[in-house]
């Protein structure tokens, strides 16, 4: 599976790392962070993650590989 | 990351945390962490918002209160706030990633309602096992919190730590069935498994959300007014609309903003950003932080709470402490938790162990073994444990565990063989991530620990073999490893019914408990507990009755605590065991229910031994006849665990499953169960003569008395039941005069029970009807009868066979027992209600609930009546029904009404 995750704001780099297995890329006010994700428990892993970030998820969805 | 406390002074009752009190400490064997119990400080700049507490003092009136929002959205404050003033008692619990037991949950919940002086508390029990609670359990707590006056007040805070499902489940039985008794507030970030929409439509539902904790306009200039930041009306409004009202973004611009040259200015630039908020503000306060301070932030990252000792430890600095008050002071990232322990606030945190992880790369397990080392010295076992697996250091961690002598709570602690997912509370959780290649003699104790707990016993012992290798060759030093490893090879010897092996082993580890400080002992009353219960069931293998009585009396009578439960269990099972074996049923029925209202007190999970618990009552329930009791029994007994690890529960389920299947008819298959093998290092007198007596008792059924008298010829002299049954089949094969030998030998009376006295005198009774001396025989037969009677002991009297009934059926005094039981019934029938009633047994008195539910019982009335009548829930009064049963010894209603006017309870 893969997904891309819509937080907004600019995330800095070092926040990024707290997200080591997806990259990311910073547009118009949000930030895209995508790539594979294993399960469902990574799924919900990844948005608890956000959460405890204080990140503002606006879009999360899966896309084609 | 992993939690790290503490103290003493951070833990309950220091001194007074004596390990013999279950009270004090949780299912793991650790102290409270009191600083899980108190309810947080607020900062100083903390603004208090009546609009909310207005909200929140609805909660008063609503059984379910949750208070929701995102990280720093100030919702722990705000109830904290809310919970001081109100000038009631709260019990106050902060969720922690170690709840995800649900044992260790519930023992934090009862340990913060006795914290307020809730009594109900105390009636509810203890949990044992961290893995489990058992439902009674709470349903005593629901029941008795529904009994109170007022309700009590229940706030769990960061409820979103808590993820196990099963738990959550638990809390809504509790609150559901607590009814008025109990307001609960649910400080979250996530909405939690309760069935929110129901509380919702009953109206019985508080909610604070996140958009009504964010801060209004006129509060967030107030806020930054307590910062000394005075902002125009717009600048306000343009800062609250950037940070969308969120207190954590609002007390961080106000912080960044301090430390800048041009405040105002700052925000103004501030709102113009995209960056997001509390990553770029967090960067912001932390740039600003001398280097020391940024460091010292950054290190202690990878702790839950820390106090400045440990922060210097991590951090290799003095000057922590006024480092941390310095932060506290100024409201930036960490909070004080009491006695001069801090956290990071979660979010900071979070995002700062980001920081960490860029800035000192590969720091990260150097600062958890750093963590562990300290720890180690002065701080919890677990949290030292949970550093040094982070820290990837096994030797480390195996040492620590085994240097406290707390390897015995591999056993006493949850069992891995009945967990249904992995626990971070479980030890053997933890120790699966070992390495294989961890070197030194504790890796090897605790390897050989997994592998008894799996019952994999050659594992065990070629693993301690080498372990005594290594410590031999480093004595004197390392007591503890040696004195463990030696406690190892007890238990390994007592699952392979080893008898010489556990004595030699037992003496080692007495010998080397001298050398142990005996406060390090006092603390681990678990150690000495299992050494006699299994050095017990070695001599109880071995058929040294005495001696083994001796140890498992120890056992079972040490302290009442959660961390002795196992042991005290599986001893009270095996000194019922004996009792059975000895022809005492009624006392072995005693001792087994003993033994497992002792394990749902404390909540163990089967089949953590009640298994020979089950057994011993099922081979009672054979004795009485009650065969399909008998089958339920064993049944349960084998459900978890078709073949139970050690031998002496092994020969007992081969014992009561024989005995059942003779009982009712099935001779072949009652000879192949005789034959199964049960493996031990040494044979045991009593199973082999146990295992004969039936062997020939199914010769008998089947005609040939011969082959049964040749069966027992040798087993004779193991005495009691097994001189009886050869007596029986020599008279059987016409030997009346060898049969009368073997019961003039039979040894004292206090050895042999009813359950052996009634069958030698059935003999003796026959012997003499054929030998035509009827008013001898009749006496004797009147006797054994009424000592049958007493005891409840259909089957002998049924197996005793025709001539019973020719020699009573002359007599107009017999009893209808005799009458009964003399025309003989097909093997297995249900027994016809009436006539004799059996001499009851009470073990325990009936609640006064109990007794509310029992007399509306005996007016016909149906569950769902009975629930409507008394005000409860039908579950209720299910949890009801079934510890009436339970303690009237019965299965059904109708028996139970029976019984309970036969004791003159209705």
């Amino acid at each position: 599976m893969r997904y891309e995750i819509r937080v907004d704001g600019h995330m800095s780099e070092t926040l990024a790392k707290a997200f080591p297995e997806l990259d990311h890329v910073v547009m118009s006010g949000q930030t895209v962070l995508f790539g594979p994700v294993v399960d469902d428990a990574h799924l919900y892993g990844l948005l608890a993650r956000c959460q405890s970030l204080g990140l503002r998820v606006l879009e999360m969805r899966r896309v084609p590989e | 990351m992993v939690s790290a406390v503490s103290e003493p002074s951070a833990v309950s009752g220091p001194g007074s945390a004596g390990p013999g009190k279950a009270r004090d400490v949780d299912p793991l064997g650790d102290p409270f962490l009191r600083t899980r119990l108190a309810v947080p400080a607020r900062p100083t700049t903390f603004l208090r918002r009546d609009r909310l507490a207005g909200h929140l003092d609805q909660a008063l009136g609503t059984p379910l209160t949750m208070v929701n929002g995102g990280a720093g959205a100030g919702k722990t404050v705000l109830v904290a706030d809310w919970a001081d003033r109100l000038e009631r008692p709260v019990a106050w619990l902060t969720a922690d990633a170690s709840d995800q037991a649900p044992g260790v949950f519930w023992a934090y919940l009862l340990q913060a309602l006795r914290a307020c002086g809730v009594r109900e508390a105390e009636q509810a029990g203890h949990p044992a096992d961290p893995v489990s609670v058992d439902h009674t359990l709470l349903a005593r707590l629901a029941a008795a919190l529904n009994a109170r006056e007022e309700p009590v007040i229940v706030v769990v805070d960061d409820y979103d730590r808590v993820s196990a499902p099963e738990i959550t489940e638990q809390l809504g039985f509790v609150l559901q069935h607590a009814g008025p008794g109990m307001c609960l507030i649910l400080v979250t970030r996530t909405e939690p498994l309760l069935p929110l929409h129901r509380y919702r439509a009953e109206g019985t539902l508080t909610e604070i959300r996140e958009a009504e904790l964010a801060f209004t306009c006129e509060e967030a200039a107030t806020l930054l007014e307590l910062h000394g930041l005075r902002l125009a009306r717009d600048a306000a409004r343009a800062l609250v609309e950037r940070t969308r009202g969120w207190a954590a973004g609002l007390r961080l611009s106000a912080l960044a903003a301090q430390q800048s040259s041009d405040p105002e200015n700052y925000l103004k630039e501030f709102e113009a950003g995209q960056s997001t908020i509390a990553d770029f503000l967090l960067a912001e306060v932390l740039k600003r932080q001398p280097a020391a301070t940024q460091d010292l932030l950054l290190r202690v990252s990878v702790l839950d709470r820390f106090c400045p000792d440990l922060a210097n430890a991590l951090a290799g600095r003095q000057d922590a402490g006024p480092i941390l008050a310095g932060l506290h002071r100024a409201n930036a990232f960490v909070e004080h938790l009491g006695h001069s322990w801090y956290r990071l606030h979660p979010l900071f945190s979070e995002i700062l162990a980001a920081h960490l992880r860029v800035r000192l790369p590969g720091l990260e397990a150097e600062l958890h073994r750093r963590a562990a080392a300290w720890l180690r010295s002065c701080g919890p076992l677990p949290e030292t444990l949970a550093h040094g697996a982070a820290a990837g250091d096994w030797e480390f961690t195996a040492r620590a565990l085994v240097d406290d002598l707390a390897i015995g709570q591999f056993f006493t602690g949850p069992r891995t063989g009945v967990r249904t997912q992995p626990r971070s509370a479980d030890l053997g959780e933890l120790f699966s991530r070992m390495a294989p290649d961890a070197g030194g003699p504790e890796a090897r104790l605790v390897r050989a620990a997994r592998a008894l707990t799996d019952h994999d016993v050659d594992r065990a012992r070629t693993q301690l073999r080498h372990a005594r290798q290594e410590l031999d060759a480093d004595r004197p030093r390392r007591v503890a490893a040696r004195l463990s490893c030696a406690l190892l090879e007890v238990l390994a010897a007592g699952l392979t019914g080893a008898p010489g092996r556990a004595e030699h082993a037992a003496q080692t580890v007495w010998e080397l408990q001298q050398e142990i400080p005996p406060e390090l002992l006092d603390r681990h009353p678990e150690l000495a507990a299992l050494l006699q219960t299994h050095l017990g069931s070695a001599r109880l293998w071995a058929g040294r009755f005495d001696d083994a009585r001796a140890a498992l009396r120890t056992a079972a009578a040490g302290s009442g605590g959660a961390s002795t439960a196992v042991p005290r269990e599986e001893s009270l099972s095996r000194l019922a065991l004996m009792d059975y074996l000895d022809g005492w049923p009624g006392r072995a029925e005693r001792g087994a229910l003993a033994a497992l209202t002792d394990a749902e007190r404390f909540s163990l999970s089967e089949p953590a031994g009640p298994a020979l618990g089950h057994l011993v009552l099922a081979a009672v329930a054979v004795d009485r006849d009650e065969l399909d009791e008998a089958q339920t029994l064993l049944d349960r007994a084998t459900a978890a665990q078709p073949e139970p690890p050690d031998p002496v529960a092994a020969a007992g389920l081969v014992i009561a499953r024989a005995r059942l299947q003779l009982a009712r008819g099935q001779v072949k298959a009652a000879l192949r169960t005789a034959e199964s093998a049960v493996p031990a290092a040494v044979a045991s007198p009593w199973a082999e003569g146990h295992t004969a007596l039936v062997v020939s008792a199914a010769h008998l059924a089947e005609g040939a008395p011969e082959t049964a008298a040749k069966v027992l010829r040798d087993a004779a002299e193991q005495g009691g039941a097994c001189a009886v049954g050869a007596a029986r089949a020599q008279l059987a094969a016409g030997n009346a005069e060898a049969a009368l030998d073997l019961l003039a030998d039979l040894p004292a009376a206090e050895s042999s029970g009813p359950a052996v006295t009634v069958r030698a005198a059935l003999v003796r009774a026959q012997a003499a009807a054929r030998a035509g001396d009827e008013a001898t025989a009749r006496r004797l037969a009147a006797q054994a009868l009424a000592d049958a009677r007493r005891e409840r002991l259909r089957r002998p009297v049924l197996e005793a066979g025709p001539w019973l009934r020719r020699l009573l059926g002359a007599d107009p005094l017999a009893g209808p027992y005799g009458h009964r039981n003399a025309a003989p019934r097909a093997p297995g029938a249900a027994r016809t209600p009436g006539g004799e009633q059996p001499a009851p047994l009470v073990v325990e008195e009936l609640s006064g609930r109990e007794q509310d539910v029992l007399q509306r019982l005996a007016l016909m009335l149906s569950t769902e009546e009975i629930a409507a009548d008394l005000f409860v829930s039908v579950n209720t009064v299910k949890t009801h029904l079934k510890s009436v049963y339970r303690k009237l010894g019965v299965n059904r209603r109708g028996e139970a009404v029976r019984r309970a006017r036969d004791l003159g309870l209705l």
